[in-house]
Formats: structure tokens, C-alpha cells, sequence
């Protein structure tokens, strides 16, 4: 049985957003706190992929995410400021 | 403008108090974030009709149901093996059903608009309002305050509204899951129905330990929409470190797996989301479930009953909603002390009752080496049984030859059956 793996990002090209370009529900407060931060769980633990690793830094990027709320949660570090999206912007669910 | 009550979250707590309550006749306002009720809800897939026949009786009437679920199903499922346990149920019972969460939130918010109440959607609310004294007196939203005399939080898992009020901690990753999930769509309900067993309009409920989340607490499930199912993983947060695959592959490995890939061949990925589901059960619940002005429903209280294989959140936050809007219609002012019948009437119903009962299922469930003992033993044992070589073995000596092999101490698994049988 082969069946196609589908990445993250072409799973995530199933769904409807509306994107806030102009202020991100979330931030990262210190980079610092990231650069330092030996395990980086955000990078695992966020169904939408937001978080990447680059070099000893964190790179977000929130136009994809599902606002689950897991990276605050996991964060040991509380490096994640996380707002609900600006009204009726973000994940937009229609058959879950 | 002022209003009798703010409900803050159309999902299916804050519609039932403001259902009741406008039935009423208190004047009720809903604000939910998303573009329509629903747009921001996700669960598993199965809602419970028990309860609901008691505290929502409208939805035998008209809701929305995909399929009523006569097969229960239960996997441990390791790389290259399965056993499962199917309960088939051939009358045409109605005792759980399967609907996206949205299309059943869709159909709650007609109902309750149509009791008067307003829903304005898009609007986020970021911060409860108190007055001098500390009652909550309204929400707000942007530059905008919204008074009322009462206000719900019925805002979901993440419950950052109690949090800046500073009634909850934030939230540890102890008390809490994060399920990931995809729709597959397949090219018609038959083809469905085929690949997993199932007459018309027949609904199955699965789930799946071990292999879906690499032997940690939490597991897989499967429900099956009208011409659609629900593919998922729950994994626990605490056990993050302990995950070799990010959460993100972790269903897509699932979806892959030899024992599913033939059943969801050729469907199609229609919806792919993710959301916090409370685990730790009433040890999630704030310190209180009324302050003055306030009452909290549904995941933000912490009402989410999870025994492993029975994960009820829709009845419990029903429920919750429907006796927060009883105890709004009896007090005499929205003074904690009048609120404080709000809790009297969680612990004489069953969500309170039921919750206290499985306090403990949270220890158990979250046990590193439960899932991985049985699913290896279990799945290991069976085959050891079935397959005939020179030596036919006795269910002991497969057990036994199984336990060797997969290094599970049998007096291990034999207690933590026994604490199975009593929590769970």
C-alpha cells in the first residue's frame, strides 16, 4: 500500500483562513529566551509547523496556525505572548 | 446597550445558557470570534445523547446527525501489527452520534437566535471588566465595553480571558492534550461504508493506542462523517520531549500506517486542524466555577470527561451551560453568594458526579508505560497464539513467550489492569 504522504504545508493549503497581516495574534516576547532554549518544544509540538528552527533562533510565522494554543502551553520558557486573532481573522473550520 | 447576560464563545455551552436563558425571556447576547459559530471548534468527532435528551431535548427534533455509531471499536496498534476489539451493535440504537462539531454549533445557534438571542460574530473579546469591587460587570473588546448584569465564559480550553482576570494560573502542560486531525473525504458514502465495515448509514467510533503517538499517553481515532471520517492523534503535552515525530507527522504516520492507509485510499483531505483538549479532568477546573457577576462553562471549567476510549466534552458542556442558566433564573442578584447555586446544581447533576467519579482516570491514563505495555504484550501474545509452528501454544505460554520478547513485565501490566478496571 503507497500512499502519498502529504506535507505539512500542502495539508494545511486544505483549509480557509483569513490572514492578519497587520498584527500577528502571536509574538515571540524575547528571541533571546529562544536562542538559548535547549529543546525548543514549539518546534514540535505545533500542529501547524509556525515554528522553525533556524540556526540557534526560532523563526514564527502565524499565517498558517490553527489556534490551538499548545506553543504557550509548552513554552518552558514563556517566551510566547498568544492572543485570540483580531475579530473573525485566523482558521476559519467548515467540516471538523 | 445593555444586556441581562454576555455570553462570551458560541460553541455548544454558551449557546445552551443562552438558549435557556432567552427562553426566559433575559435579554442575551453571544460574541464569538470566529466568522460563524463553529469556525473556530474542533473535536474528535461523537457527541453523546444521553444527557441530551435531559438538557437539550430539541436535538432528537432537527439537529444534525451524520451517523448514530453502532460499532465501537479499540485498536493497540504497534509498526506491523493490530488487535482489535469491535463492539457491534445491530439494533438501530441512538445512544451516540457523529456530526462535524460545526455543522452541530451551526444548528444550535438557529435554534437560539430564533429563542431571541443576539450572536455578533467576529467580535474577540479580550478582557472581563470588573468594577471597583471586583464583580465582573461586562466584557471587552478592542476599545469597546459591553455591560451586563451576568456574564458566561464559555471561551474554550484556552480560557485566557480567566487568566488576565486572574482567576486561573495559566494553563500547565500537565492538564491539558493537543489533538491533531484531518477530514478525509472519499468519493461517495458507499466506498466509506465498504472499506470500514459499515451498513447505511451506520456510524463507528475507533480508537487507537500505541502506535499513533509512538507508545506515549494520549492515542488515535477514527470517526466516520456521512461521506467522510476523521483521522486524529492525541498526544499529551507533558510528554512532548519523549516524541520522536513532530505532532504535526504524527497523523499523517497514522494515515500511512499498513493497517489504515487501505481503508482511507483514494479519499481526499478536506479540513486538517488542530485544538487543546483538557485531560486532568476536574483538576482543571478553576478555583471556582462563580464569581461575582461570572459563571464559567464547558472546556474553560474544565468539563471534559477522558477515560481513554470515552472522551466526552459536548453533553458535559450542555449541560454546564443549561444549569448555569438555571442558576442565573433563580438568583436573586449576580453576587457570588446568589451565583454559588451554579455549583450546587453541577454537584447534584452528573457532571460534577461523574467527573469526581474518574478523578483518577487522569494518573492512570497518563502513566508513560500503560499504552506501550499493552499495546506491545496484547498485539505480541495474539500473534503468538494464532501463528502454528511445530508448537501450538496455551493463551499462558503465548503470553508468556510475548512478554519475554517485548521485555513488559507481566506482574507490571497485571496491576496496571486491575487499576484499569476500578478508574476507567
Amino acid at each position: 500500500m503507497s500512499l502519498k504522504y502529504f506535507t505539512i504545508e500542502e495539508r494545511l493549503n486544505a483549509n480557509a483562513w483569513d490572514v492578519d497581516i497587520h498584527r500577528p495574534h502571536i509574538k515571540i516576547k524575547d528571541p533571546d529566551k529562544c536562542r538559548t532554549c535547549e529543546k525548543k518544544p514549539c518546534t514540535y509540538m505545533c500542529p501547524a509547523k509556525c515554528y522553525v528552527q533556524q540556526g540557534d533562533y526560532v523563526v514564527l510565522s502565524t499565517e498558517a496556525c490553527v489556534e490551538c494554543g499548545t506553543c504557550r502551553v509548552v513554552c518552558p520558557h514563556g517566551a510566547i505572548e498568544w492572543n485570540y486573532p483580531r475579530s473573525g481573522m485566523g482558521i476559519w473550520y467548515r467540516f471538523t | 446597550m445593555k444586556f441581562d447576560v454576555a455570553v462570551v464563545g458560541a460553541g455548544p455551552a454558551g449557546l445552551a445558557a443562552a438558549y435557556r436563558l432567552a427562553s426566559s425571556g433575559f435579554k442575551v447576547v453571544v460574541l464569538e470570534r470566529g466568522r460563524e459559530p463553529g469556525a473556530k471548534e474542533l473535536y474528535g468527532g461523537r457527541i453523546y445523547a444521553y444527557w441530551l435528551d435531559k438538557y437539550l431535548p430539541e436535538f432528537r427534533k432537527d439537529a444534525p446527525v451524520d451517523r448514530w455509531v453502532r460499532k465501537e471499536r479499540v485498536s493497540f496498534l504497534t509498526e506491523d501489527k493490530a488487535l482489535t476489539v469491535e463492539l457491534a451493535i445491530t439494533q438501530k440504537e441512538k445512544t451516540s452520534f457523529v456530526v462535524p462539531l460545526v455543522s452541530f454549533v451551526s444548528w444550535l445557534s438557529k435554534l437560539v437566535q430564533g429563542a431571541g438571542v443576539k450572536i455578533v460574530t467576529e467580535v474577540t473579546v479580550d478582557a472581563l471588566v470588573k468594577d471597583e469591587k471586583g464583580k465582573i460587570t461586562g466584557v471587552q473588546s478592542g476599545s469597546d465595553v459591553l455591560q451586563a448584569e451576568y456574564v458566561i465564559d464559555a471561551e474554550g480550553v484556552n480560557r485566557l480571558l480567566l487568566e488576565r482576570a486572574g482567576i486561573v494560573k495559566k494553563l500547565e502542560p500537565e492538564l491539558v492534550a493537543v489533538g491533531v486531525k484531518e477530514v478525509l473525504k472519499f468519493e461517495n458514502k458507499k466506498v466509506l461504508e465498504e472499506r470500514l465495515g459499515l451498513d447505511e448509514d451506520e456510524g463507528l467510533a475507533w480508537a487507537l493506542a500505541g502506535y499513533p503517538t509512538e507508545y506515549l499517553p494520549g492515542g488515535g481515532f477514527i470517526y466516520t462523517y456521512k461521506d467522510s471520517l476523521a483521522l486524529g492523534v492525541v498526544v499529551y503535552l507533558k510528554n512532548w520531549e519523549k516524541l520522536k515525530t513532530p505532532v504535526y507527522d504524527l497523523v499523517e504516520k497514522l494515515r500511512l500506517h499498513p493497517y489504515i492507509a487501505p481503508l482511507v485510499k483514494g479519499a481526499t483531505l478536506q479540513e486538517y486542524g488542530g485544538h487543546m483538549t483538557p485531560v486532568a479532568g476536574i483538576n482543571m477546573s478553576p478555583p471556582r466555577y462563580y464569581y461575582d457577576g461570572l459563571l464559567i462553562v464547558g472546556d474553560a471549567a474544565g468539563f471534559l470527561l477522558h477515560t481513554g476510549v470515552l472522551i466526552r466534552g459536548v453533553d458535559f458542556a450542555i449541560a454546564s451551560g443549561v444549569l448555569a442558566a438555571e442558576a442565573i433564573k433563580e438568583a436573586r442578584s449576580p453576587s457570588a453568594e446568589d451565583l454559588a447555586i451554579y455549583e450546587k446544581k453541577l454537584r447534584e447533576s452528573f457532571v460534577l458526579q461523574q467527573l469526581e467519579k474518574f478523578r483518577s482516570a487522569d494518573r492512570l491514563l497518563s502513566d508513560e508505560s500503560l499504552f506501550r505495555d499493552l499495546a506491545l504484550l496484547s498485539t505480541e501474545a495474539a500473534y503468538r497464539y494464532f501463528n502454528i509452528d511445530h508448537n501450538q501454544r496455551t493463551l499462558f505460554e503465548a503470553v508468556r513467550e510475548a512478554s519475554k520478547k517485548t521485555r513488559v513485565n507481566m506482574l507490571k501490566i497485571m496491576i496496571n489492569m486491575i487499576r484499569m478496571l476500578r478508574s476507567l
